[in-house]
């Protein structure tokens, strides 16, 4: 791995971040190698397509892999490596300094538990509140993420709420603590378009607020682009590309996000243009070369035999045989 | 909530309608009567008892005598039992089915909940492979084999109870226990532990770990009302089947309860017998139906709306 350069106060910073998973046949390589940091406040995208190994770098962070998962590398947060935290130490971090929204609010909420205890759970554990104490806050939350009449709301059940309603919950419940960290595994995903829009800036409105820096991790590039700041690109686990905003939709460097922007519908334009696709699926099938060269049209014969490197141009940083060349130039 | 009460035992009352009428009916279609198989009998002698017990009767005026009597809680007198009625039969044998019952489902649904759980939060440990072995011997070495067995260790071998028979006060009761709560710790260990494991896959089960709340705030807060939903659906309808009496437990242990009596009433044609612990049966049978749907709607809120 070449190495990344650091910046000084990145709030997590995560190197060379490996996830396994142990099957009976054979050993699937979840994420590859994958480095990045994360600093104070920021909104960092992580797009990939399903299987691209997006969502496990989050559970990795948290501790939240399935039983079969086995991770390498280090994920350095203040001052402590997540990956080789004892549970009890890991339980100190996550839900207070670093929380986490689910994908599908339907199903994240435990049916059994009123909205209201759900929420006050955390802070009875983590900041020692009374029962009363906790729900005045979790109420107060309610109303911050915009749940009508949140005292009676509170009082309700998860089936009770409608799909956006239940991640506002979700969200309140993730932001409740004040984390340094907001992971948000595809938060919008489930729901309808409308409801979409509010989700997001409701994330990013409130993450602004309380400073709590996010790690949004999606498939869908009009989502990063209303939020993010800055996008890492991902394809077979490992990093294809990493940009600030601007940079990665005016002038992306990488075939795959190339051919990911072209795939996205744009509302300006010739109405008759047919949407880009790129050709073939995402083969868990992994040579010594680059994962994405089975796929790209312009790979050439290195490319399935040697790994590119990732390579660093001031804050644009890309990993292709092609087009690397004159980047790091 | 009265309402759903007061409904469920309205359609319980009329399970319990069609289910008097049905046994009725099929008891008389079976061959045979009750002194059929008694010694020869002069066609007089007969003819006579037939008319004490109504037997005379066309079978539909039968009917409305019984249901007559039951609604005066009179379930008739017994035709094999002479000088005891039905409904003083069951008063006798039902307390000693009732208390091994009652017993055995707590510690069939204490030990067998605990050895489920152990096996499903540490899977394929030798907890887990200790708690298989018992769930399948349990189900699967009947209960006149262990029974037995245990009488001939416990009872013969280091006398810590009495082979049979009630005279040994709690003592005598220890095995019958035991042996009748067996099976259904089998039972009830392999259902909580794949309900556990199933509830552990939950993406809420997820959630509350990603709060940080210790795992044991996870497994008591939030695992076990999921887990425990299916075994409360077992155990209502268990506990009807276990407390209306064993013919092997009492059989095996010599103890007077109302399971024995069923079957002798059956081979015997006692019509009355058979009937007033069919109803029985299916009282309790219905009562802990409702019972469990009360309990379960307690844990689940999405089961309290609309029924």
């Amino acid at each position: 791995m070449p190495s990344t350069p650091m910046t000084a106060d990145a709030l997590l910073s995560v190197r060379d971040l490996r996830v396994t998973f142990r099957l009976p046949q054979a050993e699937i390589r979840a994420v590859d190698g994958v480095s990045f940091d994360l600093n104070r406040g920021e909104v960092l995208g992580i797009v990939g397509e399903s299987g691209s190994g997006k969502s496990q770098i989050l559970f990795a962070l948290m501790g939240l892999l399935a039983g079969n998962g086995r991770t390498a590398g280090e994920a350095m947060f203040g001052g402590r490596n997540l990956l080789a935290l004892s549970p009890r130490e890991l339980d100190r971090v996550r839900g207070s300094e670093m929380s986490i929204v689910f994908q599908d609010p339907m199903t994240a909420l435990n049916p059994y538990k009123r909205v209201g205890d759900q929420l006050a759970e955390g802070l009875i554990v983590h900041r020692g509140l009374s029962r009363d104490a906790a729900w005045k806050e979790a109420v107060a939350m309610l109303d911050r993420v915009r749940i009508p009449d949140p005292v009676a709301r509170a009082k309700a059940y998860p089936h009770q709420f409608s799909g956006g309603m239940r991640q506002r919950v979700m969200i309140a419940m993730a932001l409740l603590m004040k984390p340094a960290i907001l992971l948000a595994d595809e938060p919008t995903t489930a729901l309808d378009v409308t409801i979409q829009a509010q989700v997001l800036d409701l994330i990013a409105e409130l993450a602004r607020e309380t400073g709590t820096a996010v790690i949004l991790v999606t498939h869908d590039l009009g989502v990063v682009a209303r939020a993010c700041d800055r996008v890492l690109v991902l394809y077979g686990g490992q990093v294809m590309e990493e940009a600030a905003i601007d940079t990665l939709f005016d002038r992306p460097r990488h075939p795959y996000t190339q051919g990911l922007l072209e795939a996205m519908p744009r509302l300006e334009g010739e109405e008759t243009a047919r949407l880009g696709t790129i050709p073939g699926t995402p083969s868990a099938r992994r040579g010594p070369g680059c994962p994405f060269a089975p796929r790209c049209d312009r790979s050439i014969a290195i490319c399935s035999q040697e790994a590119p490197m990732l390579l660093t141009n001031g804050s644009h940083r890309i990993a292709c045989h092609v087009e690397g060349a004159d980047a790091a130039a | 909530m009265l309402r759903f009460i007061g409904k469920r035992l309205w359609d319980g009352g009329l399970t319990l309608a069609a289910l008097i009428t049905l046994t009725f009916f099929v008891m008389r279609l079976a061959p045979g009567g009750p002194f059929s198989k008694s010694r020869k009998i002069s066609p007089e002698v007969l003819a006579n008892i037939q008319k004490t017990y109504h037997l005379d009767e066309p079978v539909w005026m039968q009917f409305v005598r019984y249901v007559k009597g039951l609604l005066t809680f009179d379930l008739g007198p017994s035709t094999r039992f002479r000088d005891y009625d039905v409904g003083g039969i069951i008063a006798s044998g039902l307390p000693w089915s009732v208390t091994i019952g009652i017993w055995a489902i707590i510690v069939a649904s204490l030990v067998g909940i605990a050895l489920g759980v152990a096996g499903a939060m540490r899977r394929n440990s030798p907890t887990d492979y200790a708690a298989g072995i018992v769930g399948i011997v349990g189900v699967a070495v009947p209960i006149f084999v262990i029974g037995p067995l245990m009488q001939v260790i416990f009872a013969l071998r280091l006398g810590w109870v009495p082979v049979g028979g009630i005279e040994g006060g709690w003592r005598a009761l220890v095995l019958p226990i035991l042996v009748l709560a067996l099976p259904n710790i089998a039972y009830i260990s392999r259902l909580t532990r794949s309900s556990m494991i199933e509830t552990l896959r939950e993406n809420y089960v997820r959630t509350a770990r990603a709060k940080g709340i210790g795992e044991r705030r996870v497994v008591w807060g939030h695992v076990l009302k999921g887990t425990l939903l299916p075994v409360i659906a077992y155990l209502g309808p268990a506990t009807a089947a276990i407390i209306t009496g064993s013919i092997l437990i009492e059989t095996i242990f010599a103890l007077p309860g109302i399971g024995r009596h069923f079957v002798d009433a059956a081979l015997n044609r006692d019509y009355p017998l058979v009937m007033g612990i069919t109803l029985l049966y299916g009282a309790l049978l219905i009562l802990l139906n409702i019972v469990t749907d009360l309990i379960r709607a307690w844990i689940d809120p999405r089961l309290r709306n609309g029924r």
